[in-house]
């Protein structure tokens, strides 16, 4: 049961940068797997949509017992992150003890070594940090409204700019 | 419509870890008890439906159903294999039905086999993550266990329920588990010895999550009136098959997406078999982890939403309780042989209304079960009703 570094090359470069799907229709923000329709509407159409990077935990999870492409990360913490745009993700969040997490923490996406691929290829991806902006915001806005008013993007100076295929639309 | 598919004969192997049995050792034990219960000789089948999840990655086998269509000696019955997630045994019995009551078949038999032992946990654990979406969702790290332990959490945050409500579902479970011979896991527990085992993925603990078996079980179905004509035997007879998909993701399943998983395919059933919900005296549902339990008892309708949880903890969902919920110690201690789970939640189901179950587990005088299988993140909803029907 060995994944080849074929897929490497559809499954690793599309995850180094950070983005939604969005309805072209409803412009509700799905996670980055929504290609096919909106979950929301069933509009067939939706564009990826670039994501700044903050939001806060909604809710999480620590696994001890990983799959094997995540051994020796255990125990690591996976939380749902709302995004500030409105979009729900799941992902890993470091830097946090097991016993520690608090739903509600503020976190900031940095790009991290995922996980390992079969062949032994190494998959980045987003992973999030506790955010220590010393004003963050306040309590995330409700979801439908922010997916109108996307949180102003970062200039994306910070992170490395991934190179990336042009945006797809479907 | 209505319906009614006779249960002429059941079997099951022992649900445990075998390392000396092969997949094929377990299926062709579990049919030939079937077929030995029924009284019918491998000739008489006319169709095999095998339920089995992941032969190619446990066991580096494939085509399951050929494998066992030849070992049981059923050839040339047309045999085939149906896979739906933690789902696929349920999905078995549903083709078996859908078989006899079309009219085109006499007597099948329906097959569920899973042999997960082979591997180490690690390897195990990845190849159940592929019944999610393992390359996109779960590229974040995430497992079954840790998957449902975010459905938990969300379930705690949204009811105000903690972890001990939660745990009675293990001890209830348990308590049964340690009765059935055919468990895997067969030791009673208490609530803070559930609060107090290993965490598995926070906050699920080990008591809390079915441990990986080896097991197959088998049912062989037939025309009402071939049961009929056999008066001597039980008259069990499944009156309701209805499936339903879900979900596929659970960053987008909610509680009312849990809840719809059983309930949409459970009101259709109700209405197949004529029967409701207050009517039904044994329920065998899917726990793969604890958490599921209450989430199908609500489906179900057995218990408001948010309050599935109550009935281990007040003895409502006991054997003497208003519904017996998994009197056989569900998936926490019979375990969760992937494509075999379906087909055993219908023999125990079967046992019960033939009054032949395992002393400490028999609900005096049901007539009336039902079995409610799910798989996948949230994807898979399959309920099943029998009932003794004499005369």
């Amino acid at each position: 049961m060995t994944v080849s570094a074929i897929e490497f090359t559809r499954l690793g470069a599309p995850k180094l940068h950070l983005f939604a799907m969005k309805c072209d229709k409803c412009k509700e923000l799905s996670p980055w797997w929504e290609r096919s329709h909106c979950y929301k509407c069933g509009h067939d159409t939706l564009t990826e949509f670039e994501l700044a990077g903050k939001g806060e935990i909604t809710n999480y999870t620590v696994v001890y017992y990983p799959p094997r492409e995540f051994l020796g990360q255990e125990p690591y913490v996976v939380g749902h992150i709302l995004m500030d745009e409105g979009v729900t993700l799941p992902a890993p969040v470091m830097g946090v003890a097991p016993d520690a997490v608090e739903v509600g923490t503020r976190v900031a996406a940095t790009l991290r070594r995922m996980k390992l691929g079969h062949e032994g290829d190494i998959y980045y991806s987003y992973k999030f940090v506790v955010d220590d902006d010393p004003a963050p915001k306040k309590a995330a806005p409700a979801r439908r409204a922010a997916a109108k008013k996307p949180a102003a993007k970062k200039p994306a100076a910070k992170k490395p700019a991934p190179r990336r295929p042009a945006a797809r639309k479907k | 419509m209505s319906m009614r598919v006779g249960v002429l004969g059941i079997g099951k192997t022992p649900h445990k870890i075998q390392h000396e049995k092969s997949l094929k050792d377990l299926g062709v034990e579990a049919g030939r008890k079937a077929m030995a219960d029924a009284g019918v000789d491998p000739s008489e089948i006319q169709m095999l439906y095998v339920g089995n999840v992941g032969s190619v990655g446990f066991n580096y086998e494939n085509s399951t159903a050929l494998m066992a269509a030849h070992h049981l000696g059923v050839v040339p019955a047309g045999a085939v294999r149906v896979e739906a997630a933690c789902g696929t045994g349920a999905w078995a019995l549903h083709l078996g039905c859908v078989a006899i009551a079309s009219g085109l078949y006499d007597t099948v038999m329906v097959l569920g086999m899973e042999k997960m032992n082979d591997l180490a946990t690690v390897e195990g654990t990845s190849i159940i993550a592929q019944a999610a979406d393992s390359k996109e969702e779960y590229f974040s790290g995430l497992t079954f266990p840790s998957g449902t332990a975010l459905t938990a959490r969300k379930y705690m945050q949204a009811y105000g329920v903690s972890e001990e409500d939660l745990a009675h579902t293990s001890v209830k479970n348990h308590f049964y588990g340690a009765r059935n011979p055919s468990a895997h896991l067969r030791f009673e527990c208490t609530v803070e010895e559930v609060m107090n085992s290993p965490k598995v993925a926070d906050p699920l603990k080990l008591y809390e999550v079915c441990p990986m078996t080896d097991a197959a079980s088998a049912l062989v179905l037939c025309r009402e009136e071939i049961l009929r004509a056999q008066p001597n035997r039980p008259q069990v007879y499944v009156t309701a098959t209805s499936m339903a998909s879900g979900t596929w993701y659970q960053a987008s399943d909610t509680l009312d997406d849990a809840y719809n998983l059983f309930h949409r395919p459970a009101t259709r059933a109700y209405e197949m078999a004529g029967v409701t919900a207050k009517d039904i005296d044994v329920a065998e549902i899917y726990n793969s982890f604890a958490i599921q339990e209450p989430l199908g008892i609500e489906g179900l309708g057995f218990a408001k939403m948010g309050q599935g949880w109550k009935g281990a903890k007040d003895g409502s969902t006991w054997l003497d309780g208003k519904i017996a919920v998994n009197p056989s110690g569900g998936l926490l201690c019979k375990g969760h042989p992937l494509g075999a789970t379906g087909a055993t939640q219908a023999v125990d189901i079967v046992e019960q209304l033939r009054g032949t179950a395992p002393e400490g587990m028999q609900r005096a005088d049901a007539e009336i079960g039902i079995s409610a299988c799910r798989g996948g993140p949230g994807s898979v909803g399959a309920i099943h009703i029998y009932q003794r029907l004499e005369g």
